[in-house]
């Protein structure tokens, strides 16, 4: 099937599908060598779906909180130079390092965010990419963004509503935590991820 | 001056030259040991952008790829060796016994009511507890019948030992909850905390109606009762007491499991009054409030 280049470089369109090159990570179906990146199993995805503008570009350095089992790391380290990725859950990180083993450019931390000790490790990064599932991700990110990312270098990040506060409606949770955000970020735009994600929005922001 | 601590080298700079140095050895077990051994102060977050040309000006490598290589390698294999720490902690042991525990009855019910259907065992035997009605004899024909009856045997067997261990892991490892929970739930409360730093860190709120995440979430978000019990359900002073008791008990339960789950993780040493104290709050609370006649 026929590929066409996403406005994103290193993202590509194969029919309605989103799909980045390289070799087959977990599982997921490709065309080629077009592996399919699919909304519903990749909050990244599912921005891009939403036609958010993600600062994304071949050059860039990422630090990636949240990594998990690697399924977006993946895609991510088709379009981008270098991800230093952190994930504390032992079972997520394992599958996480199985993952980096076939890649050239992704760098595990088995690390908690929210206690970064990876300050002797980690560069200066253009992007802070974040999705983890924590009452305090707003601060996490501003800790993160103050140590490691570049002056005005770009954030990507993820709000669960649900782990903020369950009684809370979500829209009131995003306000909140986008208010938090703005004391370091100047935020770009929030976009929610319906419905690919239930109660999650993505705010995309820049350092300050 | 300032003294940057990195991966790779320990840099003595001023006005962004280095002046000083110590340079990590670029072979992959010298960079893992300085990987694990790091203690980390942080600095100017500008140095942080040319760790690449402060690494290729103290020759620690020749190029960029080389410093991404290294670092690759050297993070992967320290990744490695903290999950296989990780995993390896006597409290994600338990977790994973109890864990195999469960997956161990669910097939072990599965494959009984296989047997049932498959051998037409009468109404009476397939109703009576599965461990008397399914045992390899005269009331299951065939060979390969009889043959899952002896696995499922086995099963039952491999289940006992798991319990054993873990029995004996609990005592080790959480005296003090095995004592007041027994070693069983005690591990259950173990695993769905997500360890036993995690249990010992939690309000004995919490302990108390761990796994009615379903009802408290309904408490919460709609305002109905909130769940009296979770996990602890299974303790026999909760379960065995009158319903009008039982959240008053399991809240004192919680309460002294909070209290044990932080003994056994921070002290590590057995607390035999614990116990004693929890039979008579317990006793206490069972009585009946005794009203001034009017």
């Amino acid at each position: 099937m026929y590929a066409k280049p996403h406005r994103i470089p290193g993202v590509y369109l194969v029919g309605k599908h989103l799909a980045t090159r390289g070799s087959v990570a977990y599982g997921e179906r490709a065309l080629g060598e077009y592996r399919l990146w699919d909304p519903r199993r990749s909050k990244l995805a599912a921005l891009l779906k939403k036609e958010a503008d993600v600062p994304l570009n071949s050059e860039q350095i990422v630090l990636y909180l949240g990594a998990a089992s690697g399924t977006t790391v993946s895609h991510l380290a088709d379009i981008v130079s270098l991800i230093y990725a952190v994930e504390f859950a032992p079972r997520a990180a394992r599958d996480l390092i199985f993952m980096a083993e076939k890649r050239t450019n992704i760098i595990p931390l088995f690390s908690d965010a929210s206690r970064p000790d990876y300050g002797h490790i980690v560069e200066l990064v253009d992007l802070l990419y974040q999705d983890i599932a924590q009452k305090k991700q707003a601060e996490i990110a501003i800790t993160n963004a103050e140590m490691f990312l570049k002056s005005n270098g770009y954030a990507c990040i993820f709000i669960k509503a649900r782990s903020i506060d369950v009684t809370a409606k979500p829209k009131t949770v995003y306000r909140t935590q986008v208010k938090k955000l703005g004391e370091v970020f100047d935020i770009i735009r929030v976009h929610e991820l319906g419905p690919f994600y239930k109660d999650h929005a993505a705010a995309i922001a820049r350092l300050k | 001056m300032t003294l940057i601590k990195t991966w790779f080298a320990d840099l003595e700079v001023q006005d962004r030259t280095i002046i000083g140095s110590y340079v990590c050895p670029s072979d992959l077990p010298s960079v893992v040991a300085r990987l694990q051994a790091e203690d980390y102060a942080d600095f100017d977050k500008r140095y942080r952008g040319v760790f690449r040309e402060m690494a290729i000006q103290s020759h620690f490598v020749n190029a960029e790829p080389e410093y991404v290589a290294i670092l690759r390698a050297a993070a992967i294999s320290r990744a490695r060796a903290q999950i296989t720490r990780a995993f390896s902690q006597p409290d994600a042991r338990i977790t994973q016994l109890i864990d195999a525990i469960d997956d161990i009855d669910e097939s072990i019910n599965l494959l009984s009511e296989r047997l049932a259907e498959w051998c037409g065992l009468e109404f009476e035997q397939v109703n009576q507890p599965v461990a008397s009605a399914i045992a390899p004899g005269p009331s299951i024909r065939g060979p390969l019948a009889q043959e899952l009856a002896i696995s499922i045997g086995q099963l039952r067997e491999l289940r006992q030992s798991i319990a054993d261990a873990i029995e004996r892991k609990m005592h080790t490892t959480a005296p003090n909850v095995s004592s007041l929970a027994g070693e069983l739930l005690g591990a259950r409360l173990i695993a769905r905390a997500g360890g036993l730093e995690a249990l010992a860190r939690m309000p004995s709120s919490k302990i108390q109606v761990m796994g009615a995440s379903k009802a408290l979430f309904k408490h919460l978000k709609y305002g109905s009762k909130p769940p009296k019990h979770g996990l602890i359900f299974q303790h026999p002073l909760v379960r065995g007491s009158p319903a009008g008791n039982r959240g008053k008990i399991a809240r004192a339960i919680a309460a002294k499991i909070a209290i044990a789950a932080r003994l056994d993780f921070y002290s590590k040493q057995a607390y035999p009054a614990l116990m004693a104290q929890l039979e008579r709050r317990i006793n206490d609370l069972q009585k009946p409030i005794r009203r001034d006649p009017v």
